[in-house]
C-alpha cells in the first residue's frame, strides 16, 4: 500500500477529481452543447481546481466544488464566447404535463414511464432535450436531476440562493417535460396510430397473430 | 391529513428527499389514502429514474483523462519551477 501522506499533492488530486470526469464531461456539454468545447472546458476547470486545491476545505463535498469551479469557468471563459443565450422556443407547460399526455396518449392511468412511449427515448434523445432548455434552467436540471446534487449543492455550485434553484427546477422540470414529449413526437413515438402499427408487426408472426386474433374476433 | 394541492407541492421535494422528517410523513400518509395523488407521484418519480438513468450512460471521451492528466503535470512543473521544493 502507498503512503498516501507522502504521495504528491497532484496525484492525491488526481485520483480524487478524475472520478468525477464523466460527470463534470457531461454537465460542460450540456452547458456547452458543443463536444470540442465541453473538452476544452473540463480541462481548463480541472487544471482551475488543481491550482486552487489548497483552499478546497477538508470535510465539505468535493465533488460539489469541481461544479462550482466547473461553472464559474464556463461564466468566465466560455459564456462570453458564445455570445447571446438563443431565446428558448420552448412553450411553458402546465405541471404533469407528461403524465396528461402519456394518460391520453395510453388511455388509462399509467404510473411508470417504463408501460410507455417515454421509454423509448434513448440518451441522445434526452440529452437533447435537456439542451433546449433556458442555460440557467439547463444547468440546475442537470446538476439535480442527472448529477444528483442536493438542492444546497447545486445553490452553491450555480451561485445562487437555494429558493431559486428550487424555483428554477420546478419550471425547468416542466420545460423538460414539454421537450421530453417533443422529442417522442419527433422520434415518431407517440399517436395511436404508430403504436397499432407496432402491434400489427408484431402479430404478423404466426404465432402472435394466432394470439391476437381471436381478441381481435370479439371486438 | 394534508389535501391534494398541499401533497401534490410538495412532491418535487418529497421526491429529491429535501423535506423535514414532519413532512415526509404527512405526505407519506396522503399517498397511502389517495390513489391518484400515489399515480402521480409514481409517474414523475420514474420520469426522474429515466432521465438520470439515460443521461448517465454518457461518458467523456477517450483521450481527455490522459490530456487533463498531462496539463496537470504541466501545471505542476510550472508551480515547481517557480518554487522548488522545500529540500529537508
Amino acid at each position: 500500500m502507498t503512503n498516501t501522506e507522502a504521495a504528491p499533492a497532484r496525484e492525491r488530486f488526481e485520483q480524487e477529481a478524475l472520478q468525477h470526469l464523466d460527470a463534470l464531461y457531461r454537465t460542460a456539454l450540456r452547458m456547452t452543447r458543443n463536444p470540442s468545447d465541453a473538452e476544452d472546458l473540463v480541462q481548463d476547470a480541472l487544471v482551475r481546481a488543481y491550482r486552487f486545491y489548497d483552499r478546497f476545505e477538508p470535510g465539505t463535498n468535493f465533488r460539489a466544488w469541481l461544479f462550482k469551479i466547473l461553472t464559474n469557468t464556463y461564466i468566465n471563459s466560455y459564456r462570453r464566447k458564445q455570445g447571446r443565450p438563443q431565446e428558448s422556443s420552448l412553450e411553458d407547460t402546465e405541471e404533469f404535463f407528461l403524465y396528461n399526455q402519456v394518460k391520453s396518449d395510453a388511455g388509462d392511468n399509467v404510473n411508470d414511464v417504463e408501460d410507455t412511449v417515454l421509454d423509448r427515448l434513448g440518451a441522445d434523445e434526452i440529452q437533447r432535450a435537456i439542451d433546449q432548455l433556458p442555460p440557467q434552467f439547463r444547468t440546475t436540471v442537470q446538476l439535480a436531476d442527472v448529477e444528483g446534487l442536493s438542492y444546497a449543492e447545486v445553490a452553491d455550485a450555480t451561485n445562487v440562493a437555494k429558493g431559486t434553484v428550487m424555483s428554477r427546477l420546478f419550471r425547468g422540470r416542466r420545460l423538460l417535460q414539454r421537450a421530453l414529449w417533443d422529442q417522442a413526437r419527433a422520434a415518431g413515438f407517440t399517436g395511436g396510430s404508430k403504436v397499432h402499427q407496432d402491434v400489427d408487426e408484431f402479430t404478423s408472426t404466426p404465432d402472435g397473430a394466432a394470439l391476437v386474433g381471436g381478441a381481435r374476433k370479439s371486438r | 391529513m394534508i389535501t391534494c394541492l398541499h401533497c401534490l407541492q410538495a412532491l418535487q421535494p418529497y421526491i429529491d428527499r429535501e423535506l423535514s422528517d414532519e413532512d415526509i410523513v404527512q405526505v407519506q400518509v396522503h399517498l397511502e389514502a389517495c390513489g391518484g395523488c400515489l399515480h402521480l407521484y409514481q409517474f414523475e418519480a420514474s420520469v426522474r429514474r429515466l432521465v438520470k438513468v439515460r443521461c448517465q450512460e454518457q461518458q467523456a471521451p477517450n483521450g481527455l483523462r490522459a490530456r487533463i492528466e498531462a496539463c496537470l503535470a504541466a501545471e505542476q512543473a510550472r508551480r515547481e519551477q517557480r518554487r522548488p521544493p522545500i529540500t529537508r
